[in-house]
């Protein structure tokens, strides 16, 4: 069976294009074959993410007016089996495509891919609507702030308007510091607010950042945090249950909690 | 003490969450209701209007907000009321 999932937000910078890039690479390590498509037209960024920018033939736009076959754009990953990724058009803009376009060419996708992962553009214009057209479910990547959770919340509407089932949420850059002290919403306040199911929180790592710079998502480092966090969700999106959730909390040592007693920590909030 | 033993731990109460919180399910309920400010204050107006033709009422405490319940929206309002005047509530 092959389904087509969207990664999306509404609000930008939350963690979308990192989001897709991991999990395309977290799934085909799980031996799926992965297609990662970036429907951001004009403000491509999932091929620099994936650190594939400089193998780019042709694009998404390409292959809907026909100017080359689907099998010409498709980019594939050598670090893993089964990994290809759909670049957008750099060049182009949004209205360049139309979300019967989009349900055509993720139709053609199906016969070849387990997975077919949308990196859906910030906003709620066209560009969201052709990311959502072809898709069978929705997930949607979130910060605990309040700007990006209220953007979920719409999100989440529009979502249930277009009829994508039960849309899952990726609660991304979560700080166990700050839960702890009371100065970040927790797993339970985010839950009890847009009340749709979670499938992974991610940490808040350097990680991210290192891998960036490097082109080399963070699920192929298997003693990064970040990774292990976009592992499971992969798990889960293929039909695990039981997929423990990473430990975000880091462990008090001896030491931080006698400092915090001396009153040396700036962590503590009197 | 609880304050020492709060600090030993890391534990604190009543952190900025809980103003993010509060922000957010006000501020949801707002989008999805689409009612401006404008339109609450009328709305308020109104129902002081018609508790007032049955009740002394204090016009500053009149609270109207809309609450999340489940999968709808509750409209909840409080009055205060100084007393029940039943000669105004026959009239």
């Amino acid at each position: 069976m092959s389904e087509c999932i969207v990664i999306t937000s509404g609000k930008g910078g939350v963690g979308k294009t990192t989001s897709t890039a991991n999990l395309g690479v977290a799934l085909a390590l799980m031996g799926k074959k992965v297609a990662v498509v970036d429907a951001d037209i004009g403000l491509r960024n999932l091929d620099v993410i994936l650190g594939l920018e400089n193998r780019i033939v042709y694009d998404l736009v390409h292959v809907i007016e026909g100017e080359c076959r689907l099998k010409q754009a498709l980019i594939k990953d050598k670090r893993v089996e089964g990994l290809f990724l759909l670049p957008a058009a750099q060049t182009r803009d949004k209205n360049a495509v139309s979300p019967e376009n989009m349900r055509d060419l993720v139709k053609q996708m199906k016969e070849d891919f387990d997975y077919i992962l949308i990196d859906c553009p910030a906003g709620i214009e066209q560009g969201f609507k052709n990311s959502i057209a072809g898709a069978d479910r929705a997930i949607i990547v979130t910060t605990p702030e309040v700007s990006a959770l209220r953007d979920a919340d719409r999100i989440i509407g529009l979502c249930e308007a277009a009829e994508l089932p039960e849309p899952m949420l990726i609660v991304n850059r979560f700080r166990a510091k700050l839960v702890k002290r009371g100065d970040m919403l927790n797993k339970e306040d985010i839950l009890d607010i847009l009340a749709i199911p979670l499938i992974g929180m991610v940490p808040d790592h350097e990680d991210v950042i290192v891998t960036s710079n490097k082109g080399y998502p963070a699920a192929f480092d298997e003693k990064s945090i970040v990774g292990e966090a976009y592992r499971r969700i992969a798990r889960r999106i293929t039909g695990e249950t039981d997929v423990p959730f990473v430990a975000t909390e880091e462990p008090d040592t001896m030491w931080t909690v006698m400092k915090r007693w001396m009153g040396f920590s700036k962590e503590v909030a009197s | 003490m609880m304050n020492l033993l709060d600090r030993v731990f890391g534990r604190t109460n009543g952190g900025s969450k809980e103003d993010a919180k509060s922000r957010l399910k006000i501020l949801l309920v707002h989008d999805q209701v689409d009612l401006t400010p404008s339109q609450m204050d009328a709305m308020r107006a109104e129902i002081l209007a018609v508790v007032a033709r049955y009740a002394e009422i204090e016009p500053n405490k009149v609270d109207l907000r809309l609450e999340r319940s489940g999968d709808g929206i509750n409209v909840v309002s409080s009055v205060a009321v100084r007393r029940v005047n039943a000669r105004m509530a026959a009239g």
